[in-house]
């Protein structure tokens, strides 16, 4: 490791107000992209703002039909827990396929978010479910939340304190995970949430993003068939080692049908 | 991967030539550019900085600016070092194209990463060179044209 000032603060107050001051720092929770960064020396901030001394962002609750969790809160806690297994059990699912058992017992849900890695999981959960983040200064709509690629509409100084996701009549993720990383290659979230339909996809360009037809195509008849012929044109998709833009298209379609299956099955 | 855009460009071609061609436009206009100096004909050393989600690097490099065939097209290169992070290379091919009194800009961009950078990164680097390529060129068509580029 190399030189950098640390600081661990225990208001949230105090780290929005550190991170309005320190214009080089960067914020840490779980740490999962950021400490190989670091490691690598692909990172070199000046100064880290540690938030783990800040129980108030932590904790999942049930609030009216609304499953509210803490953005400190781990992905072993959201895959493990009660309520959200009872209430919104897509979510325990999404949090439970993410990375490894170190990547989960670590990384957090605001660290997910606001990192905005174009294969992540949460993000796709988030848009798919029409959920809202909150920070410290305001309330912000997942479809608003998300801008590109590793980029969100999260301010200096803003700090993720929770997300609240409205529970699904029924919902399912599906994701054709790198078996090395475990990300992404393409991950399709779809839900059902009082007489709204929702499809968001993960991994296959360069920011999350919904498949408004698809969307249409289910809200008037909620079917795999209904949507086996709607493809996303390859043009914008990502084309790296692991997949071509052309094959992510047509994995869009084929995971966005069974996820419907599964949405439908319940499992 | 190679990926391509147009903009249009509301100055004559030689109007968007001259800029085109221009360290000065070049540097207002190149993202996370720091400084820009001549070491020789159509040759410029640059300094910028990248950030893509929790990495960030600073790159040592040259910019050429080969095949030029004033007003119409030329080739920009460049080659950064970015120390222990790795190093990038990139070119777009810019072509001009005179209509009426505005120009259609078309290019095509592809860039390629080494070292730790590839390590991590490989897997964005067209997402990554896409919008790289993008923000310059709606920024340059800012500068010239005075209005939000499109595109």
């Amino acid at each position: 490791m190399y030189a950098f000032e640390y600081h661990r603060p225990s208001s949230i107050k105090e780290a929005a107000s550190l991170a309005r001051k320190l214009a080089d720092a960067k914020l840490i929770a779980g740490g999962q992209s950021m400490v190989p960064a670091l490691k690598l020396r692909l990172a070199r901030p000046t100064a880290m703002i540690d938030l783990n001394d800040l129980p108030e962002l932590r904790g999942i609750s049930v609030v009216g039909t609304n499953v509210v969790i803490g953005a400190l809160t781990r992905h072993a806690e959201v895959a493990a827990s009660k309520d959200v297994l009872m209430t919104l059990p897509v979510l325990a699912k999404v949090a439970a396929g993410i990375g490894d058992h170190q990547v989960r017992n670590m990384g957090t849900l605001g660290g997910a978010i606001a990192n905005n890695d174009p294969a992540a999981d949460y993000p796709a959960a988030l848009l798919g479910l029409g959920a809202t983040v909150t920070t410290n200064k305001r309330d912000i709509p997942a479809d608003k939340f998300f801008t590109g690629m590793y980029e969100t509409a999260l301010k200096p100084g803003e700090i993720i304190a929770s997300v609240s996701f409205p529970m699904a009549k029924r919902a399912a993720y599906i994701k054709f995970r790198n078996p090395a990383s475990r990300f992404a290659l393409v991950g399709v979230f779809v839900s059902e949430t009082a007489g709204n339909v929702r499809v968001a996809v993960t991994g296959a360009a360069p920011c999350v993003f919904r498949v408004k037809n698809m969307e249409k195509a289910l809200a008037s008849k909620f079917a795999p068939e209904a949507i086996a012929r709607i493809r996303v044109p390859a043009d914008n998709l990502n084309s790296d080692l692991h997949a071509g833009a052309e094959y992510r298209s047509h994995l869009i379609t084929v995971l966005a049908q069974r996820a419907v299956e599964a949405a439908l099955s319940g499992k | 991967m190679e990926m391509s855009g147009e903009q249009t460009i509301l100055r004559p071609q030689a109007v968007t030539w001259s800029s085109i061609t221009d360290p000065r436009v070049l540097k207002a206009c190149i993202p996370g550019c720091e400084s820009m100096d001549k070491v020789g004909d159509n040759e410029y050393e640059l300094v910028m900085g990248a950030k893509v989600g929790p990495v960030s690097a600073k790159f040592k490099g040259k910019i050429t600016l080969a095949d030029v065939d004033a007003p119409h097209a030329y080739t920009l290169i460049f080659e950064g070092q970015g120390g222990v992070a790795g190093f990038a290379k990139g070119q777009a091919n810019v072509r001009l194209l005179p209509d009426g009194e505005t120009t259609r800009l078309q290019y095509t961009a592809k860039a390629m990463i080494g070292g730790k950078l590839a390590q991590v990164g490989s897997r964005l680097v067209d997402g990554v060179a896409r919008k790289m390529a993008e923000s310059f060129f709606s920024a340059f068509n800012e500068h010239v044209s005075g209005v939000k580029g499109e595109g």
